[in-house]
């Protein structure tokens, strides 16, 4: 059998919408369930004489037999369609998690979000689809679940889908870029097959959505962009910074530029699993070293990138952002820890720009005197060190952060444009 | 809200450091109400070996941040970043 290849796909959506049946869903419908789940199931449905297939009883005893287990695997859930390999990022409900998932090594390529067709667009709804922007989420297939509770009505689905799409171009997310499917994952309707319940709608079912997604690109065209993580000195080799390449392509021989500690040369050698290799790409962790790079010129929080295009060094930036959770209100003058790739800088949010009304999507104020949780926003933010950091237009994987205080993921935000030193 | 796992990138100071002592130091270290479930170890480069504990945390514990405060402290710690975090 051929190799398809791997895609890493988030299910995002406000609590009690349908997620995890729509997973469980997903999962049984491919044949991912292993039997004696779906067994031990029925055994124990039957006795407590409950008909129907439970599919958010079957995710939780999966996760009980997981935490069971001698190792437990983050990327548990998996399912294949004919074009790809799924992997379900099953993303915390906590907020406090948002940080890992801006700095972290595994990111969604795309997503479902599942909209309940009862509830409708809430809180938890818009936050996750500003986050699947600034994570860099290409294609949202949008599941407008529940839908036997609306007994199929298709006004009430296209009510839905319309308060969606105002969401969309609230977090300027190309409407064209995402796919909308009626579906009760709890009956089955529109995941692996057309339903005869919604006559109104020919469209694809969600597994053949999933199966008709583009393929990800690596992003090896972009210009070398490797956060560092630690600087060693390792006797008989010298200076060794460590990281993990997130864009474009290291090779020795290249001329590199460490910013913004200011520092460069020609590498000489990498490594990668012990091993020294001609070439790295993203996702690679290497080792490397430097002529002419000491241990005190570089840093954790450097970028290291070609020295004829290096990482950009930020006077101020602007970017937009999502207040999650905050006591009070953010003013100009609010200096936070901004958490951006391997750096952490505290950053003074010098202007508060635009804000922006979450219900037409439209810029709401002007140079707002502040904002607070809940508000999207436009701000111009200058940090205290200097800080390496990219457009999200021109380098996603640079371009996004997360804004930290008391203990508590209080924003989320991708960048618009740098302003150079 | 369930539990997180968390895997973790923890470096050592440098290659010399004996990861087995490691090992048992960074489980004695966490926070109460988390755990490590099960270590896989990364060869990095030129004799530097990344430990890879997964972490489980309550989901409403307010993310990783106790955690990773708590193992950047241990001794023969160089680093620690999250690798990945997901819902078990």
């Amino acid at each position: 059998m051929a190799d398809k290849p791997h895609q890493n796909l988030a299910v995002i959506g406000h609590v009690d919408h349908g997620k995890s049946t729509l997973v469980g869903r997903l999962l049984y419908e491919t044949g991912s369930v292993p039997e004696h789940v779906i067994e031990q199931h029925r055994d124990e449905a039957e006795s407590q004489g409950k008909g129907g297939f439970e599919f958010a009883y079957v995710m939780d005893n999966l996760a009980e037999e997981r935490e069971r287990g001698v190792t437990i695997d983050i990327a548990h859930q998996e399912f294949d369609t004919d074009s790809y390999y799924f992997t379900i990022v099953d993303t915390p409900g906590h907020r406090d998690f948002v940080k890992n998932m801006i700095t972290g090594a595994s990111q969604a390529d795309n997503a479902v979000l599942v909209v309940a067709a009862d509830d409708g667009v809430q809180p938890q709804t818009q936050e996750h689809v500003f986050l699947a922007r600034t994570l860099g989420i290409d294609e949202l297939i949008v599941a407008v679940n529940k839908m036997d509770l609306v007994d199929y009505d298709e006004d009430r689905y296209r009510e839905a889908v319309e308060e969606v799409e105002q969401l969309l171009n609230q977090v300027r997310f190309q409407t064209d870029d995402a796919s909308f499917i009626p579906t009760s994952a709890f009956e089955g309707d529109n995941v692996a097959e057309g339903s005869d319940n919604t006559p109104w709608y020919d469209g694809p079912t969600v597994l053949e959505s999933l199966n008709d997604l583009p393929e990800p690109q690596p992003p090896t065209d972009a210009p070398l962009r490797l956060p560092i993580q630690d600087v060693y000195t390792i006797s008989g080799i010298g200076t060794v910074p460590v990281g993990r390449i997130e864009t474009g392509t290291m090779s020795p021989g290249d001329d590199v530029s460490f910013q913004p500690s200011d520092a460069g040369g020609e590498v000489r050698t990498i490594e990668m699993h012990h091993e020294e290799v001609d070439n790295a790409g993203p996702g690679d962790n290497v080792g490397f070293n430097v002529r002419g790079v000491g241990k005190d010129d570089i840093r954790r929080g450097d970028v290291c990138g070609p020295a004829d295009d290096p990482p950009k060094v930020a006077e101020t930036f602007q970017a937009q952002i999502v207040v999650m959770q905050h006591p009070s209100v953010i003013t100009a003058g609010y200096t936070p820890v901004f958490h951006a790739h391997t750096a952490q800088v505290a950053c003074t949010i010098e202007s508060i720009d635009q804000k922006i009304d979450p219900a037409s999507g439209e810029v709401d104020e002007e140079d707002p005197d502040f904002i607070q949780s809940g508000d999207a926003a436009v701000v111009t933010v200058r940090p205290q060190k200097p800080l390496s950091i990219e457009p999200s237009s021109e380098i996603p994987e640079l371009g996004s952060f997360a804004v930290r205080d008391m203990g508590q993921t209080i924003a989320a935000g991708k960048v618009l444009d740098v302003t150079q030193s | 809200m369930g539990k997180v796992a968390a895997k973790l990138k923890v470096m050592p100071e440098s290659p010399e450091i004996d990861l087995d002592a490691l090992q048992d130091r960074l489980g004695d270290a966490l926070p109460e109400g988390a755990r490590i479930n099960g270590f896989e170890r990364d060869d990095i480069a030129f004799g530097l070996v990344a430990l890879l504990p997964t972490v489980i945390v309550p989901d409403d514990a307010g993310g990783t941040e106790a955690v990773e405060e708590s193992i950047v402290e241990v001794e023969g710690v160089e680093s620690v970043d999250v690798e990945n975090v997901g819902r078990i």
